[in-house]
């Protein structure tokens, strides 16, 4: 409960509908110095950032998931009714910041009067007020300030304005919580939940009616509700015979006939003309125009990925090769040098190589988003989704799987019905993800000549091959599952297309850094540690067997008089056969030689599960080339490579294609599945993520190398 | 275009418009009216999306996508 004294550490939420700019604001307000976490309990990312103000003690902004009313139908929305009716938790807001779009104030006030309702200090807070004037845009923001009894601060998170404004409005309100306590509700409980309100009022730990009668609606599934309230909660339901959709309609009905006088008396809005925007839609969303766009655009976006982020991929390669080599030059050579070269020096390299590629992909993406597209392609693709069982809102995922599937996979939650979201965290890392790029360079330089046709070159058109192998297996992956798995559950589209607008760059610059340092972190631990291990695994042996493959070589060496190089180059083969590594490499050779592939290959497969770019750094230890980041000579150490038993190179046609098919399907990303898991609750779905990828690489890839070879 | 008695959206084709009457699916009514479309709302159908199944609707002055079973629930008068 709020009292006098300013809270230690006050915490103020940001809440308004989706669209309405609330990120924005929050982007406008804390910057770059966003923490993002999860909520307590649940899976929603949470972000909150400082807000310093006067002398207050710092405040905690919170920004909630945008919703569109009390009654919530994705996990997003439901946290918000989870925060804002639970009173004891730590997430209580001392004040709410209210953001409603002033064009659309008809509709964004919905929500508003709800949580007033609820007896929250709030302060309204008018989005895009650099729309006031224009087309005849007009707000009387004295007269609304008075009709709904909050302080009303028109804010431009666009153009920045309206910022000191409100966190003066933010001080008073802190300081003064009651000063603006509403004098009566916008809406009192009707006739069809005054009986269950009746019997529940005094057993519920409700501040008011309609806190009551939102606990009575949610019961079921909010978590601060003890078990045994829920079952008086849901016998009181059955007794007085509730209809809790029934009354949701009424509810919200009468909450509109409350507030539409008021946005009528204060707001006018421009006349019903064609904008910009729905000429642009004309186009953009045509039958026939508006996929063919589409497309135009995803190629140009691939394009792009490529021919920009390959010089500062150079630059990131380059860069940790001379720390590599500066290292050994300058420490003395030992197991700590090796393991901080080979190891870790090596495996942040691996890392951070993929930053521009992914950089660049969210840049376009967030712009996408920002300028209001990705809702027109979830509207034109949703009933091709709704075939293969996904939702029009699966097209985001399936994008952005192609730079990583982690933020992909986080992207899913704007899906409502929970087999349609499913069913697009589990497809979703068959798309091919930048971590498969270095592999596919290398290998379909064994797999396809360096020849031309008609200007196309064959290694091109093989890589886009690739990509698009692996979106169609997504698709039919998806067809599959959805035959599979029954639901009952409603599936709505019902997606706002806000007015396309140009990017606020601040927002863009914000998503990419965030989705980049996602990445870095959850990536990066995991292949630092595999690298680590692989060093470890390749560097050492069974007592003996190391010692052994010394003396072997020695013995090699004076036989057949190689040279110094020869040599080391024997030595390094013959101590990684000896090794752990290498023991595992020949355990697994047993069921991967249908596959056409050898116990080497075998060592970077059994690594590249924990993550697949380590192939190209594992194929470097077990080639032992020095640099892990100088394709070409990996390259050539792989052309060398003689199959023992047919003489033949090891890399012929067959066994190239029938990696990079495995490559394509393979789920080899463990940061994937800790996202998986995390997203569905549970190790269910991810272990079958893992089963039904993995089946389909080695079926697959079997599949080729037979017919090839 | 008038309409003497009530009549599905989904039956409407691109260029028709009219104001909602009412709601057949309390399900989808719930999810219709958060989103601002409720009774009295002026509906026009814009167009049809390409793959068929979706259609770009515009309800009073904004613009919303919408499946051929949303808009079935929803009566025009």
């Amino acid at each position: 409960m709020h009292n006098d004294q300013i809270n230690a550490a006050p915490v103020v939420g940001l809440v308004g509908n989706p669209n309405s700019g609330k990120s924005s604001l929050f982007n406008l307000l804390t910057g770059l110095r966003q923490r993002i976490g999860n909520f307590p309990g649940v899976t929603v990312e949470k972000k909150s950032g400082i807000l310093k103000i006067g002398d207050l003690p710092p405040v905690e902004l919170v920004d909630f998931p945008g919703a569109y009313s009390c009654y919530p139908t994705s996990l997003d929305e439901r946290l918000v009714v989870q925060e804002l009716t639970n009173p004891e938790g730590d997430l209580f807001p001392d004040a709410i910041l209210y953001v409603a779009d002033v064009t659309k104030l008809d509709k964004h006030l919905l929500l508003f009067t709800q949580l007033r309702d609820l007896d929250l200090p709030m302060i309204l807070v008018l989005n895009m007020a650099d729309m006031i004037g224009e087309n005849g845009l007009q707000v009387d923001v004295a007269q609304l300030s008075k009709k709904l009894a909050v302080p009303v601060i028109p804010v431009s998170a666009r153009e920045g304005r309206g910022v000191e404004e409100l966190k003066k409005a933010i001080e008073n309100l802190l300081r003064n919580p009651k000063a603006y306590r509403p004098e009566e509700p916008f809406y009192e409980p009707g006739a069809l939940a005054r009986d269950v309100l009746a019997d529940l009022r005094q057993e519920l730990p409700a501040r008011n009616d309609y806190h009551a009668l939102l606990l009575t609606h949610h019961a079921s599934w909010l978590r601060h509700i003890p078990e045994q309230l829920r079952h008086k909660v849901q016998n009181a339901r059955v007794k007085n015979g509730f209809h809790s959709l029934r009354a949701q309609v009424e509810e919200t009905m009468e909450r509109y006939d409350a507030f539409e006088p008021i946005v009528q008396d204060t707001v006018r809005y421009a006349g019903d003309k064609a904008s910009a925007s729905d000429r642009a839609d004309g186009i953009l969303t045509h039958r026939i125009f508006g996929p063919i766009i589409f497309v135009g655009l995803m190629l140009l976006l691939f394009q792009a990925l490529f021919a920009w982020a390959s010089l500062p991929m150079d630059g990131i390669e380059w860069f940790f090769e001379h720390m590599g080599t500066a290292v050994r030059e300058n420490l003395a050579a030992g197991w700590l040098t090796d393991l901080l070269v080979d190891g870790i020096i090596a495996g942040l390299g691996g890392v951070l190589v993929f930053v521009p590629q992914i950089a660049i992909l969210f840049l376009f993406i967030s712009i996408l988003e920002e300028v209001g597209y990705m809702a027109r392609a979830a509207y034109m693709f949703d009933s091709m989704m709704q075939r293969f069982g996904l939702n029009g809102r699966s097209v985001v995922a399936l994008i952005s799987g192609h730079a990583c599937a982690i933020p992909a996979i986080m992207s899913t939650r704007t899906i409502a019905n929970w087999k349609e979201r499913l069913l697009t965290i589990l497809v979703t890392p068959l798309t091919s993800c930048s971590a498969r790029i270095p592999v596919y360079v290398i290998l379909i330089s064994f797999a396809v000549p360096e020849e031309t046709f008609w200007g196309f070159g064959y290694q091109g058109l093989a890589f886009a091959g690739l990509y698009f192998l692996g979106i169609i297996s997504a698709m039919l992956s998806a067809l599959v599952f959805k035959l599979v798995l029954k639901t009952s559950e409603r599936s709505f589209l019902m997606l706002e297309m806000p007015d396309y607008r140009t990017p606020v760059w601040r927002n863009v610059v914000v998503t990419v850094w965030q989705k980049v340092k996602t990445f870095m972190v959850e990536a990066g631990k995991i292949i630092l540690l595999i690298s680590i291990v692989l060093w470890a695994l390749s560097t050492y042996g069974p007592t003996g067997a190391m010692e052994e493959a010394g003396v072997i070589t020695q013995q090699l060496t004076e036989e057949q008089n190689l040279d110094e190089a020869e040599a080391a180059n024997l030595l390094a083969s013959e101590r990684l056969e000896a090794s752990y590594a290498g023991h595992v490499g020949k355990f697994i050779e047993p069921v991967i030689r249908p596959l056409g592939y050898d116990w080497k290959i075998g060592i970077a497969l059994f690594t590249s599960f924990a993550a697949r770019e380590v192939f190209v750094g594992t194929m470097a230890t077990i080639y032992s080339v020095g640099s892990a980041d100088d394709e070409l000579r990996i390259r050539d150490r792989m052309a060398e490579e003689i199959n023992p038993r047919t003489g033949q190179p090891v890399y012929n046609q067959a066994t190239s294609w029938s990696l990079l098919v495995f490559y394509v399907f393979a789920m080899m990303c463990m940061s994937t599945l800790a996202v998986t898991k995390r997203e569905t609750g549970g190790w269910k779905w991810p272990i079958i993520q893992f089963t039904f990828m993995t089946a389909l690489a080695y079926v697959s890839a079997m599949v080729v190398y037979q017919v090839l070879a | 275009m008038p309409f003497i008695r009530s009549t599905a959206a989904s039956n409407f084709v691109a260029g028709m418009s009219g104001t909602i009457d009412r709601f057949t699916n309390e399900n989808l009514a719930g999810k219709l009216l958060d989103i601002g479309v409720r009774p009295g709302s002026r509906l026009r159908i814009v167009r049809k999306g390409p793959f068929g199944g979706s259609w770009y609707v515009k309800i009073d002055r904004h613009c919303v996508a919408l499946r051929k079973q949303e808009l079935a629930c929803i009566m025009i008068k």
